[in-house]
Formats: C-alpha cells, sequence, structure tokens
C-alpha cells in the first residue's frame, strides 16, 4: 500500500514535470517569435488509448483539442503501423481533427521495447501555412481551402529522421519557411525529451506503474470534478447571444445566433446547443473539437481549478452540438477564427447561463479575441535582409483587451483571456526584426466597465508602417457586440481598429473584415474589446473610483456619470480631487 | 586577521566568525528583526564576539548576506517610485507581454493579479524618441523632464527610473534625462535602464530598472546605517555585501545597484560551496539546501556556478546575473496532504517558522516533512537545532495519525515513511531539472547538501539519483553565513552587441571584451584594489538568428579574436541542450559580458578537531522502510580528520543530522567535510 500511494504520487507529479519539459525545450529552440516569445506552443502526454493525462499549464485552446486530433491522428496511421522514432503531422480539421489550419500537431508514440506505452504531443501556431493571405489568419475565407495547406495526419519523422519529401512539401507552402524550419525542429525536439523522459520513466518503476499510474490519475480527476458538480444546484440554465459578423464587400455579413441550455442533474452536466444558427461562409466556424475545448474550459473554470487536468475531468460532460451548425461545422467550412475569436465567445455564453447557478464564479464578459494582426511585404532594411535572408517578412502580433470583473476583484487589464494566452511581441523586437515601427502601447481610460468591481481595460497598440507597401489583416471578436457585465455591472467599450493615411484620410477596419493594403507612413492603432463589469457601480467604494480617477483608468466625466462621483477640485473636496486640481 | 559572516534570513540571523591565524570557527545564530534587521545584523556582531571572546577591533573583514531585497518586492514595501518612458509607453510595467502570469493557473478565472510596481498616477512619459538602431528619431524634450522633476519634488516619491525604449543600443536620451534629474532632485534615488540592464526587450528591462529603484533608497538606508553602527561599535575593517552572482561587492557599488542582493541569501551558501569543491578537488557538484519552506537546488560545473541572466521574482522579470537556483516547494515544513481523491501530496503549503510543524509545539496542527522525519527518527527531538528547543514527539505522531494515516489505512510510520518518499521524489525532479533539462548527467556530479534539513534527506536523495559522493560541509545549517567570509569579491559587467558573427568586424569582439575590461578595472581601483590581482572571466549570450533564448557560453583565455571559439562553444552547448544544431542558420553574439573577481575570500584550513576518536554517545531508534533499527549515535565534533563511522548509525550535530545505512561509511576529510561514498 505504501509503494502503492509513493509510485503513484511520484509517477503522477512527474507526467506533469515532463509536460512542462517538452513545452520548455519546443520555445527555446523555436525560430518564430510567436511561438518562443508569445508562447503560442504547448505540449501533453496520452496514454497508450490516446486519452490526455498530462499537460503543462499551456494555452487551453491548444489542450481541449487536441484530446480529439492525437486520437484521429494515431487512428488515420493505424496504432500498428507506427515505429519508435514516428512523428506524425497534421493540423486539418476536417482530416486530423485540428482545432484550425495554423495549429500543427506532432504526434508521438512512445515504446517500451515493442510495446507502445504512451503518445506524446507538441502543437504550435505556425506563422504562415499559406493559404489567401500572408500570414494566414484572416476571415473572409470561402473555404477551408483558402486559409493554407491542409496537413492529413503523415508522419514527418520516420525513426527520429525527418522525411524529406513531406518536409519539402510543408515548407514550400509557407511564406515563411525561414522560421518554419526552427519550429519544425523544436516541434520535434519537443517530442524527442518527452519520449527520453517516459522512457526513463518507465524503466524506473516499471510499464505497469505507469499505466496504472496514467489510469487512476484520469479516474482521480474524473472523481473529483464529479465531487464540484455536485454541489452545483441541479437545474436547467438558458443563454443565447448573437456573433459578430463578417464585414467583407459584398458579403452577406451573417449574425449566427449561438445559444444553449446547460443542465446539472447529480454529477454530470450536459451542455445542449441545439438552436445554434446553421455554419456560415468565412472562418468564424467552429469545428467540434474547439466547441468541447470552450466548454470543457468552463467546467474546469467554474468547478475547482486545483482539480489536476486530464481528459478524466472532461467524463461527467456531454455535450450537445448539431452538426453543420456554426458550433460542429461540416466540410468544407472555414475555421479560423472559430478557436480564438468564437470560442471565447461561447464561455461567455456560458457563464452567461450559469451565473444563475453559480453566481460567485462567473465573470463579466471579455474581450474574447486574439487581435491578430499581421503585416507582410518587402525587407526594406539592407542591413536585416543581409544578415536573415529574408526578402518578406511578416509580422505577426496578437493584442490584449479587458478581461471581467470578477466576484471580489476587479477585472484585469490587456491580457489574453480564457483558452488563449499567447502573448504580445516586444515593441523593440519588433522594430529590429520588421519594417515597423509602435508609436503608443497603453491603457486606453473608460473602456473597462463599471461596476461594484470594474472590468479591466483594453490596450491599444499604433504601429506606423515602414513597408513600401504591405498587406494588413485583423481577426478579432466584439466589434459589434460590446462585452456585457454581470448583475447590474456596465458594459465595456468594442473593439476598434483604424488605418490613419500620411493625407489625413482616416478608415475603419472591421473586426472580421478583408484584408487591408497599407504603405509607408500609414499609422495602424489595434484595440481589442475591453470588458464588462461586476455588480452596481453606485455600490463600488468612493476611494476605489478616486483611485481609478487619478490613475486615469476612468476618467472624471465617466466616474461622475457612472459612479454619480463629483468633485469640483475645491478645497473641500477630496484628495484625488484636490490632486486633479493641482495638476490643471 | 578574523572574519565574520552575518546572514539575515527571514527566521534567522547566521554569524560565523573565523580566525585566520588559528584556523578556528565560531558560530551562532539570533532572531532576525524584521522591523529594523540593523539591530538584529549587531546583535549577531556582538554575541560572536562574546562567544568568540574577540574585540571589535580585531575584525578586518565582515562579509554581509541579507533576504531585505527579496522581501521588500515580495511584501511589495519598496519605496515609492516614479517611471519615466518614451511617450505613449508608460503602461509597459502593467501590461508585461499581455498573457497572464506565469504563476496563475489559465482555467482560473479568479486570479489575481500581481500589483504594478509602480501606480500608474506616477508612470510619466517625455517626448524622445530612437530608432532600433539607436538613431535618434525625435530628440528628447529636456524641459518636459524638468516639469516632471518639479512634479515628482513636490511628492513623496523617492526613486525615479528612466526606461526608454532602444537605450540599450544608446543611451544618450537616458543619460542627459538622468542627469538633468539627479542635478534637479539630489536627495532622490534616480537610475536608468543602460546603467542597470543594458539589453532589448523593454518590458524586461522595465522592470529590472524600477526594481532596483524602489530597492535603492530602502537599501541605501541600511548600509549606511549598518556601516555606522558597526563603526560605532568599533569595527574598522572592510565590510562587503553578498550578490545574487554569489560574489561580494563593496557598499558604494551594492548601494547604485541594490537589484544585485535579491539572491544574495542562497548565493553565499553556493560560494562556500566553491571553496569545498576548490579544496577537495571536487569539480562538479550538485547542491542542494534544505530550509524550513523550499528545497533550492544550484549546480557547479568546473568549480563555477551555473549563471543565469534572468530570473522570475514572485512573477516580476528580474535580469541580473544570479546564480541559477531552482526552488520547490519542499522543506522541513511543507504540509503533507490528502486531496480530495485520495492521493498523498506535499507542499506547497508550509507551516513556516510560525505556528512552525507540529512537533515545534506552537500550534501546528498539520503534518510536515519535519514531523514525519522526527516519527521516523531521523531527527531527534532533543538535539533539534542544538537542543535549543525540544521537540514535541507527540505532536508529531498525533498530526501524523489524525491527518494522514487514518485516512489512508496505514500505520503512522507507514504513512510518515510515504512522506518522507515522495518528498525525496520532489526534491529528486528539482535535481532533475537542474541537471538532466541542461544536458548534464548527475551521476558524474558530487552532491554537497547543506541547509537544516539538507543532511536528513542527502543519502536517499543521492541513492535515487545514482549519485556515487555525497559531503556534508562543516556548519551545514550556517553554510551561507559562512560563505560571506569565504567568498570572492566579483563584479558583472554586460553590454550589448546584436551582431551575427558573420558581420562582426575582425577584432570588434575583442574590442567590446577590452572596453568592457577598462570599465571594470577603474571601479575596481576605485574600490581599492589591485587590478593586477583580479582575475577576468568572459562570456558571450550567444542564439541563432531569429531564436528567442540565448546560451551563455563561457570562454577560455586564448585567441585575441574569440570568434571561432564562441561559435563553437555556442554549437556544442545548442547540440547538449536540444539535440540539433542548425548549421545554415547564422549565430549571433547577443552580449558580452565580464566577470572580475579578486580573490579577497578566506582560503585558510579550518582547524582540525582535537578528538581521538569517536565514541557512541547514545542510541536511538530509526524506523527505516526495511524495519526499525537501534542505532549508535556519533557526535560529529568528535569524529576526528580521517575518522571513520560505519553504518548503520547515526551522526549527530548541532544543527543537523546524518542516518547512515548499514552499507554506508562515512569519512572525515582534511577539510572537515563528511564524505560518503556510495555503491553504484
Amino acid at each position: 500500500m505504501t509503494t502503492d500511494i509513493v509510485t503513484y504520487e511520484i509517477v503522477r507529479s512527474s507526467l506533469y514535470a515532463i509536460a512542462r519539459e517538452m513545452k520548455i525545450a519546443m520555445m527555446r529552440t523555436a525560430g518564430s517569435p510567436l511561438m518562443h516569445a508569445s508562447g503560442d506552443s504547448s505540449a501533453a502526454i496520452f496514454d497508450a488509448d490516446m486519452q490526455l493525462v498530462a499537460q503543462g499549464n499551456d494555452i487551453p485552446t491548444m489542450m481541449g483539442s487536441a484530446v480529439i486530433s492525437t486520437k484521429v491522428s494515431v487512428e488515420a496511421i493505424g496504432k500498428s503501423n507506427l515505429e519508435p522514432g514516428d512523428v506524425i503531422v497534421s493540423n486539418d480539421v476536417y482530416l486530423g481533427g485540428g482545432n484550425h489550419q495554423p495549429d500543427v500537431q506532432f504526434t508521438r508514440p512512445v515504446f517500451v521495447g515493442s510495446e507502445i506505452v504512451a503518445f506524446v504531443m507538441t502543437r504550435g501556431h505556425w506563422t504562415d501555412i499559406g493559404g489567401q493571405s500572408p500570414g494566414s489568419y484572416t476571415v473572409s475565407t470561402w473555404d477551408v481551402f483558402a486559409e493554407g495547406l491542409r496537413i492529413p495526419p503523415v508522419r514527418l519523422y520516420r525513426g527520429d529522421k525527418p522525411v524529406r519529401d513531406v518536409l519539402e512539401i510543408l515548407s514550400r507552402n509557407s511564406r515563411n519557411a525561414d522560421e518554419l524550419l526552427l519550429d519544425i525542429q523544436a516541434q520535434y525536439a519537443g517530442t524527442f525529451v518527452g519520449d527520453r523522459r517516459l522512457v526513463s520513466l518507465a524503466e524506473k518503476y516499471g510499464v505497469q506503474a505507469l499505466r496504472s499510474t496514467m489510469a487512476r490519475s484520469l479516474d482521480h480527476s474524473e472523481k473529483l470534478i464529479r465531487q464540484a458538480i455536485l454541489a452545483i444546484p441541479d437545474g436547467e440554465y438558458e443563454a443565447e447571444e448573437t456573433l459578430d459578423p463578417i464585414e467583407a464587400p459584398g458579403w452577406k455579413g451573417e449574425s449566427p445566433l449561438l445559444k444553449v441550455k446547460v443542465t446539472v442533474a447529480g454529477d454530470g452536466i450536459t451542455f445542449d446547443y441545439t438552436g445554434t444558427g446553421p455554419q456560415v461562409r468565412g472562418g468564424i466556424n467552429c469545428p467540434l473539437s474547439v466547441t468541447c475545448n470552450s466548454t470543457w474550459f468552463t467546467v474546469k473554470a467554474i468547478t475547482d481549478v486545483s482539480i489536476p487536468i486530464n481528459q478524466g475531468c472532461y467524463r461527467p460532460v456531454t455535450i450537445v452540438a448539431p452538426e453543420g451548425s456554426v458550433l460542429n461545422c461540416q466540410y468544407p467550412a472555414s475555421v479560423v477564427s472559430g478557436n480564438t475569436e468564437t470560442s471565447p465567445r461561447v464561455i461567455d455564453l456560458l457563464l452567461k447561463a450559469l451565473s444563475a447557478a453559480v453566481p460567485d464564479r462567473v465573470v463579466g464578459q471579455s474581450n474574447c479575441c486574439s487581435g491578430a494582426g499581421i503585416f507582410s511585404g518587402r525587407e526594406t532594411d539592407a542591413g536585416r535582409l543581409r544578415r536573415t535572408g529574408r526578402e518578406f517578412v511578416t509580422m505577426h502580433d496578437v493584442h490584449a483587451g479587458g478581461m471581467g470583473a470578477r466576484a471580489d476583484k476587479d477585472g484585469i487589464s490587456g491580457v489574453r483571456v480564457y483558452v488563449g494566452n499567447a502573448g504580445s511581441q516586444p515593441v523593440e523586437l519588433i522594430e529590429q526584426g520588421y519594417p515597423m515601427m509602435v508609436e503608443e502601447w497603453s491603457l486606453v481610460p473608460d473602456t473597462g466597465g463599471a461596476g461594484r468591481f470594474r472590468g479591466g481595460l483594453a490596450s491599444r497598440r499604433t504601429y506606423r508602417v515602414g513597408y513600401d507597401e504591405a498587406t494588413f489583416t485583423v481577426s478579432a471578436e466584439r466589434g459589434r457586440s460590446a462585452p456585457q457585465g454581470q448583475f447590474g455591472g456596465l458594459p465595456g467599450a468594442p473593439f476598434a481598429c483604424q488605418v490613419a493615411r500620411p493625407d489625413g484620410s482616416v478608415t475603419p477596419v472591421a473586426a472580421k473584415g478583408g484584408q487591408t493594403v497599407v504603405h509607408r507612413g500609414d499609422r495602424v492603432s489595434i484595440q481589442p474589446a475591453g470588458s464588462g463589469g461586476y455588480g452596481d457601480p453606485l455600490e463600488r467604494p468612493r476611494a476605489a473610483v478616486e483611485a481609478d480617477v487619478l490613475d486615469g483608468y476612468v476618467t472624471a466625466a465617466a466616474a461622475a456619470r457612472d459612479h454619480r462621483w463629483s468633485d469640483d477640485g475645491s478645497p473641500g473636496g477630496t484628495a484625488a480631487g484636490r490632486e486633479l486640481g493641482a495638476r490643471r | 586577521m578574523k572574519r565574520i559572516g552575518i546572514d539575515v534570513g527571514g527566521t534567522f540571523t547566521d554569524v560565523v566568525l573565523i580566525d585566520d591565524a588559528t584556523g578556528r570557527v565560531w558560530s551562532t545564530k539570533v532572531p532576525t528583526t524584521p522591523r529594523d534587521r540593523v539591530v538584529g545584523a549587531l546583535e549577531g556582531f556582538r554575541k560572536i564576539l562574546d562567544v568568540s571572546q574577540s574585540h571589535s577591533g580585531e575584525i578586518g573583514f565582515l562579509g554581509h548576506g541579507t533576504t531585505m531585497a527579496t522581501n521588500m518586492v515580495v511584501e511589495g514595501k519598496g519605496a515609492p517610485t516614479a517611471l519615466v518612458t518614451t511617450r505613449g509607453f508608460r503602461d509597459i510595467l502593467e501590461l508585461r507581454r499581455a498573457s497572464r502570469h506565469d504563476r496563475a493557473d489559465l482555467y482560473d478565472l479568479s486570479f489575481a493579479n500581481p500589483r504594478p510596481l509602480v501606480e500608474r498616477r506616477w508612470r510619466l512619459e517625455v517626448t524622445e524618441r530612437l530608432r532600433f538602431d539607436g538613431a535618434v528619431e525625435t530628440p528628447l524634450d529636456l524641459g518636459q523632464v524638468r516639469d516632471l522633476a518639479a512634479q515628482i519634488a513636490a511628492s513623496d516619491v523617492e526613486a525615479v527610473a528612466v526606461v526608454f525604449l532602444h537605450a540599450h543600443v544608446n543611451p544618450a536620451h537616458e543619460r542627459a534625462a538622468v542627469e538633468e534629474l539627479r542635478r534637479l532632485l539630489p536627495d532622490r534615488f534616480v537610475c536608468a535602464s543602460h546603467e542597470v540592464n543594458p539589453e532589448p526587450m523593454e518590458y524586461e528591462r522595465a522592470s529590472s530598472t524600477v526594481i532596483n529603484a524602489m530597492l535603492g533608497p530602502v537599501c541605501g538606508r541600511y548600509i549606511r546605517r549598518l556601516g555606522g553602527a558597526l563603526e560605532e561599535h568599533g569595527f574598522r575593517g572592510t565590510l562587503m555585501f553578498m550578490q545574487s552572482n554569489g560574489g561580494l561587492a563593496a557598499p558604494a557599488l551594492v548601494a547604485d545597484r541594490p537589484l544585485v542582493l535579491l539572491e544574495s541569501g542562497p548565493a553565499g551558501g553556493v560560494s562556500a560551496a566553491i571553496r569545498t569543491c576548490e579544496r577537495s578537488e571536487i569539480p562538479n557538484a550538485i547542491l542542494g539546501d534544505m530550509g524550513g519552506t523550499t528545497f533550492d537546488v544550484s549546480l557547479i560545473r568546473d568549480y563555477r556556478p551555473e549563471v543565469r541572466g534572468k530570473s522570475l521574482l514572485h512573477s516580476y522579470v528580474v535580469r541580473s546575473p544570479t546564480i541559477d537556483i531552482d526552488s520547490v516547494g519542499a522543506g522541513g515544513g511543507s504540509i503533507a496532504w490528502i486531496d480530495a481523491g485520495g492521493g498523498l501530496r506535499i507542499g506547497p503549503e508550509s507551516a513556516g517558522a510560525d505556528p512552525g510543524p507540529a512537533c515545534y509545539g506552537r500550534g501546528g496542527t498539520e503534518p510536515t516533512v519535519t514531523d514525519c522525519n522526527l516519527v521516523l527518527g531521523y531527527v531527534d527531538a532533543g538535539s533539534f537545532l542544538g537542543g535549543e528547543f525540544r521537540l514535541d514527539e507527540a505532536a508529531a505522531h498525533r498530526a501524523v495519525e489524525e491527518r494522514l494515516a487514518k485516512p489512508l489505512g496505514l500505520s503512522v510510520q507507514d504513512a510518515a515513511q510515504a512522506v518522507r518518499a515522495i518528498a525525496n521524489a520532489l526534491m529528486a525532479q528539482a535535481i532533475r531539472i537542474m541537471t538532466v533539462e541542461r544536458g548534464y548527467d548527475p551521476r558524474e556530479f558530487s552532491y554537497i547538501c547543506y541547509g537544516g534539513a539538507g543532511p536528513v534527506h542527502a543519502l536517499d536523495l543521492a541513492e535515487a539519483m545514482g549519485i556515487g559522493r555525497v559531503i556534508i560541509p562543516p556548519l551545514p545549517g550556517l553554510f551561507s553565513a559562512f560563505g560571506m567570509t569565504v567568498a570572492d569579491q566579483q563584479y558583472d559587467y554586460q553590454a550589448s552587441l546584436e551582431r551575427t558573427l558573420a558581420d562582426l568586424r575582425d577584432g570588434a569582439v575583442a574590442a567590446s571584451f577590452a572596453d568592457l575590461e577598462t570599465l571594470g578595472t577603474a571601479e575596481m581601483r576605485r574600490a581599492g584594489l589591485d587590478p593586477g590581482a583580479v582575475r577576468t572571466v568572459r562570456r558571450a549570450d550567444c542564439r541563432y538568428v531569429g531564436q528567442p533564448d540565448v546560451i551563455t557560453v563561457d570562454l577560455a583565455e586564448g585567441p585575441d579574436d574569440p570568434r571561432d571559439a564562441i561559435g563553437r562553444a555556442f554549437e556544442e552547448a545548442h547540440l547538449r541542450l536540444w539535440n540539433f544544431t542548425s548549421p545554415d542558420k547564422a549565430i549571433v553574439i547577443a552580449n558580452v559580458r565580464i566577470q572580475l573577481v579578486a580573490p579577497t575570500g578566506w582560503r585558510g584550513q579550518a582547524a582540525p578537531v582535537a578528538a581521538s576518536a569517536p565514541a557512541v554517545a547514545g542510541r536511538r531508534r530509526v524506523r527505516f522502510a526495511e524495519g526499525d533499527a537501534d542505532l549508535d549515535v556519533f557526535q560529529r565534533a568528535a569524529i576526528p580528520v580521517g575518522g571513520r563511522i560505519q553504518g548503520p548509525s547515526v551522526i549527530e550535530e548541532p544543527s543537523t543530522c546524518i542516518v547512515l545505512k548499514a552499507s554506508q561509511t562515512a569519512v572525515v576529510d582534511r577539510n572537515m567535510n563528511l564524505v560518503i561514498e556510495l555503491a553504484a
């Protein structure tokens, strides 16, 4: 018994440590800033039946969907056809169970002797996989083919040697072949490290101990999640919301309905998306793997985050999503921003439904976007061209809005939320690496919804284009639907983007528009949505309102409007008012 | 001459005194006085003089380490600070990288965000802008700098950090701004990012600079007050401070750059270990420091500590050369608990020093690692901390029984055994991260352990890792304080280069190193050191074009143009770490670094113990996994050089104890280390 307890805990904690180590290996060797500086990558370990047993503290969007894609990848090749040192590559949502085309998964069987004891996977966001626009991240795509190369599950490494033919096809279909080769090696390095560590773990404690730990670990998390669901009041909780439409010339501009009925019954929970609108043209659809991921994320978030995360957490969850709907789209619907924009909107929808069940665990609605902004064109700096040898360069950055207020504290400003967590690029690295300058990166006052607790603010990044000519695409949500508050909290500001030309003209850019062409001297600013407040703004303590005004998170005018805060700067006024008066 | 080392920790202030002439060593512990740490440090100074019957005039040297800076950052108690940035970028400190901080669980919607180090009202902007290559895009508006100075002068802000974009490439604007601010604000602490951390990436540089600024006024006062108070007590020797890089530095330099104090305490232990390695001719060692709340691992390779340029402190980024230390929450005070699914877990909660483990008898009811060690006989109730207070065995037994054994359906001993095994595994994981993940094989290292609880777990841990030799130095419980007396002075300088090997002109790298040496040598002269006696270590931070992270390579003395050597060393390291190289990718030298080392630390021989033969001092029951055994207990102080203790037995000393199994033999080497060779 003692040995059992001890071995279990040692092997269990080792699995999580190995997943973390895989991610580190990947980040430290990757070529594209998106993977190394922003950390848009993840790693996980699966048992021999392709059940997810351990993951690092990684981007959730990549993890839930890996539950589906790992199984599909392995089954496509056939488990019995796999040999040591094989690595399967895949990205396709329809052929490989992926989440969206730019996220490419490497799956590797781990052998002890002739037996597969586990699988490891690494997943990275590739900055360009071809398709309609540079950076492969525009939503005005007609179908999945317009989104870039479709990679079905095929072997990219055999016996730890790259399969050159496949590698050639992959790299020749990227506008960014140079960084991509490093990224591929990095993802491979992650699987290699995971393989090595698991084999030595199995050698030390025995394959049987590894197998039983994995099984017990899944059961263990399932048991904990069931206990937590049991504590949620039984009942049916419903909500609906409308997605922002695609706004490109000549497009229909459909705004699909998102609808859910959550049924909590004992220690099980069902999410029924029946009534959700049909899939639409344009990359805002979710394949089932993305809808599952949003749902699973929410379950974990409203139960107990300290429960070790693995596939066992998802066993008590039933998901019903009608085929052909925007939340279970079918071939050949395009999907790119389903994963980064629609997915967080689904979470906001679920939190809205569940606010009646677990009011203290939901948050004001959030910015719900990656705000992926991409500039691509010909290099203009001769010195840099000599150094890097890159004639065409693509700058890919994500942008940060607000996270909604919580039941006991303010929201968070300028942050990636929910299933996304890739960070934005350092200004100095952008300017060193691309013909771009950043003129401003700051928080925007009054973008966080007022409430007893205030929503987080949006940030705004303004670029000055240094390319002679470049394409610009941006992908976001909440250009139309502002993030709402909870329990009386006010909404935050919506997404805003514009191009200001040197001739003084200013063109707004839609959250889900097409491709824009920009030129040297144009100023492009990207500002994701803010977020909603929590509770009645009139209940916010005066000291907190004053501190916000002094710090410029909230203007005096907005404080007067939302909190009935007044101060004329007279000697009898408040400290904040006096200080503001002194500065004027 | 006599030397004193004072290490001010969170709970205790450890003090040692060494007499150069005789090699005799004295030690003592006094409580730390968090409200005013000078009081505790002085008490330690007085007490060690007393214990050693010395007078203050005899003390030629005092080395000092303190956790003060770390605590200030963790508790948010730095000086009120203003940040002055390039217009448009005041929020870089709050926005960081826009991703959630490293300690937030990504599924957690209610995580707390770390407080920005500077309130937004004191994040100020001036008009100026440089391009990435250092060319001026918009000139600095000094008038605006003066206006800000007036605003700061009228406030309680005590420190100002100036961070302009690309200042690591061209510091001209920052220089002009800080010159003006220092002129107009002579009583405030002002520092610029190019002085503190001349490296690219604005958030990381700003964070380091702001932390330096917020520490500046408080650390400066502490340094001056301690110096003054020691002088009042008749101290006329040299006072030095321990830095994160493992070396000592003069008070004036530390007062300008208090950032270097952040890992001051742990660095002392590593310095002491380096000396141990040198004397015993052990080039490679893993160091394990097990205290109350954490187990800290670091590495010595080729008699040098592994150093890193960037660390996270309480989720704040600090870029400053720091001994690479990895911590896991498996200290003596870490709490063992059963989760809702019936799994046995350890930490990260710790009972700390107050109430402390259940056996401290101060009201703690949760079973800790120390409680389990007591139950099993690995720790003795009567001789813990030199017998200063008796441990409560019944309380430990009760905590383990009620919280662990009963729910698990195990005997108290089995439950305690399980906790010990899991704690060992967590520590082994930390050692593995330190070695295997860096491409080293732990079996090629010796294991040096210290901290009160370090030796208690050392042998099991070494066995699990396949390590062949364990070394327990004298005074393991005061090892960091000891390190303050044996450490050398060490000064780090760095410059940003950001050029590919092919792009660098002939001699350019050598010229950069030479510039740094000129700068460093001048500072050494000012600190009263003979530049002739100073050893220079040259390093370069390298990466492939496009990669994010640098690998720091050491350069041997050698050719005038070190480009080839740098390229080779980088590729070797890349292969070791990541199992591949990219021959078609250009290699970038991001930064060049030098470290000037003045060998001023004590290198004498500790006086051997006068004892002739070890005698059995008692018996103790230890509960091994294989069964109970009544073992002979030896006092370490009574074992002479060359003395051998055959296991199974127990070796007891004031700060810790070691349990030898039947197959193990401990030998005292000529440097007074206990050395245990383990069978492969």
